[in-house]
């Protein structure tokens, strides 16, 4: 029996896990624009690879994001429909609490050490979220950590001011910025070295495992985190659309 | 050997459809529709239309399976819309097409959703003869095809340079003041009205257009004719007369469709017509078709409106004969394509 996990809050990334977290087989695809194309491939991929039937799924796990809408919706929709199909539950992870727990083992973070893991939201903003180290090792050998901000978008100027303005955690030093979306603003939001850049599907689910195990809600829905864009007939929409394809204009239907 | 049992799923706009079809036979048509948060602002929002889509898929899903009493294991195969429509929205349905067809190791079929609105007809009619002509008309096409084999072999004859016919009618109806969508009520409003009371532009009639676009529509022409009509009027503190100004209007797009796609009968040798699509259900185009088709002895078909408007079920049929019609399935990586070609029945 195995669950299988994927995430399309960055770029795509799908595994394959047995009941106790170990990888049966994984697939990364760094298409930013196409997820809809990747991503069912890569799903038949890591099952043949693994020889498991779809049948042999005991969950199916989908990173919540943050992130851009159109991908977000297609690892969402994916995860839901597959579940559907095989009759199993659909376990949502934010993707963001994924990028933390990976910070912790690749960077050998210790308990109360703060994390500020980021995503690109686009338009020149960042989605964001803090954490705080709780254990270095946690049941299924993943690290424990506990959000104390976010998720929220904001331009990265302004995470920078509010969050590492000065060293007030625990240990006296800031907290360590990790994920790509510090990556485009070195200027405000510097990333460590060796920092993780996207969710890992695997650690993805790993934690859905675990917050199983805790009988932890794991609703998969969305997190959007902003209002679509709409305008009142006749004005101009007030931005371009994030990663949803082009607005129509106020009559502009298509069938 | 019964025939295969096809879902079909289609999101290309505001419309969560999946429907069932075994061959010529519906099962099962359930659709969820966001129209009513798009009515607040005038028109379809892509992002809100996905966000809608998004939710509203498993529930569609399981009230086609339920009120069908079928199993998802009797599933032969999955069609959905891959193009044209709406990145975001026919994402979704693609999307969640893979995940069937993974999950149910059955093959997928990416079909033209424009396509799939002469074939439903099959569902009501039941089979299209050799060569058909059909013509679909809604709020985002309006296109006039030729039908040589539904499942293998169509050709675009012409389609609107600039507005669709329905879309033409919301833009008449926003600017008399009718809420959105306006065709219904322009449509209510003609029935009343002198449908030659104004003369409005026939658009790509003119001889030297016979050449490059015989059988294409142009309605920004005339929508704006409307404009300046009612703003001189209203300019020299006249009042409008809504009805006749409705019947006009309504009258030349009738004229101009009918025209056109009748003269494409006689020149293929076609003597069957179907119209599909959301805007068949307008009157004055129903009425004109039904008098012109009985006068050239052509059988003219349109199927229930609840078949015109977006829906699973065309999208199913389509699938039914593509399957039948031993076409190959889609791999799963095909992409959704907002502007797909109208030759393009299967990708
Ligand atoms: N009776 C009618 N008369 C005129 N236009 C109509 C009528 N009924 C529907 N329409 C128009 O048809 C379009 C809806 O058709 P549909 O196939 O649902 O369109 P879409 O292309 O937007 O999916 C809208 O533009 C609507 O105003
Ligand atoms: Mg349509």
């Amino acid at each position: 029996m195995a669950v299988l996990a994927l995430d399309t809050s960055a770029a795509v990334a799908v595994s394959l896990v047995d009941e106790d977290g170990a990888r049966l087989a994984s697939r990364t695809s760094d298409e930013r624009r196409r997820h809809a194309e990747s991503l069912a491939p890569l799903i038949e991929e890591v099952l043949a690879e693994a020889g498991v039937e779809p049948s042999g799924l005991t969950a199916v796990v989908a990173g919540t994001g943050p992130a851009p809408f159109t991908g977000l919706r297609v690892g969402l929709v994916t995860a839901r429909t597959l579940a559907l199909t095989i009759g199993v539950p659909v376990l949502g992870v934010p993707s963001l609490d994924a990028l933390a727990v990976q910070a912790v083992s690749d960077l050998g973070l210790r308990s109360g050490a703060e994390i500020l893991a980021t995503s690109d939201a686009r338009r020149k903003e960042v989605y964001w979220a803090r954490y705080r180290v709780i254990s270095h090792e946690g049941p299924h050998g993943v690290p424990v950590v506990e959000r104390l901000a976010g998720p929220d978008v904001d331009r990265a100027g302004f995470v920078a001011q509010a969050q590492l303005a000065a060293p007030d955690t625990e240990d006296g030093q800031l907290p360590v910025v990790v994920g790509e979306g510090a990556m485009l603003y070195p200027e405000f939001l510097p990333v460590a070295d060796d920092a993780p850049l996207v969710p890992d599907a695997t650690v993805l689910a790993r934690l859905a495992l675990v917050r199983r195990e805790a009988d932890e809600e794991q609703p998969a829905e969305p997190l959007y985190l902003r209002r679509p864009d709409v305008h009142e007939p006749g004005r101009v929409p007030t931005g371009a659309t994030t990663g949803s394809g082009a607005t129509t204009g106020a009559a502009g239907g298509v069938a | 050997m019964a025939e295969p049992l096809v879902l079909g799923i289609e999101t290309s706009c505001d419309e969560t459809g999946v429907a069932l079809v075994r061959g010529n036979e519906l099962l099962v048509d359930a659709v969820a529709s966001s129209m009513e948060e798009h009515a607040r602002y005038g028109g379809i929002i892509p992002e809100v239309a996905s966000r809608a889509h998004l939710e509203a898929m498993i529930p569609t899903i399981q009230k086609a399976l339920g009120d069908a009493d079928v199993d998802l294991s009797e599933i032969d195969a999955v069609a959905v819309t891959a193009g044209p429509g709406l990145v975001g929205p026919l994402t979704i349905g693609a999307s969640a097409a893979k995940a069937l067809s993974i999950g149910l190791n059955k093959p997928l079929y990416g079909v033209n959703h424009v396509i799939g609105h002469a074939c439903v007809d099959q569902l009501v009619d039941g089979p299209l003869p050799e060569r058909a002509m059909a013509l679909v008309v809604s709020g985002g096409h309006s296109s006039l095809l030729m039908v040589d084999d539904i499942a293998t072999d169509v050709t675009e004859l012409g389609s609107t340079l600039d507005d669709a016919a329905g879309e033409a009618f919301d833009k008449v109806g926003r600017l008399l003041g009718l809420p959105y969508p306006g065709g219904p009520h322009v449509d209510r409003l003609a029935r009343e009205g002198d449908p030659t009371a104004i003369r409005f532009p026939r658009g790509l009639t003119a001889a030297k257009d016979q050449a490059k676009h015989a059988y294409d529509f142009s309605f920004s022409g005339l929508k704006t004719a409307v404009a300046r009509w009612v703003e001189a009027r209203t300019d020299a503190g006249q009042a409008i007369p809504v009805h006749d100004v409705a019947a006009s209007f309504a009258e030349a797009v009738a004229d101009v469709l009918t025209a056109k796609t009748i003269a494409a009968c006689h020149k293929h040798g076609v003597d069957t017509l179907v119209i599909g699509g959301g805007f068949s259900a307008n009157s004055q185009l129903r009425e004109m078709a039904a008098k012109r088709c009985a006068e050239a002895g052509i059988d003219l078909r349109i199927p229930p409106i609840r078949y015109c408007t977006d829906n699973g079920a065309m999208i199913a049929a389509l699938g039914s004969a593509v399957v039948r019609a031993g076409v190959a399935p889609s791999s799963l990586d095909i992409p959704v394509d907002s502007s797909m070609p109208l030759t393009t029945i299967t990708v």
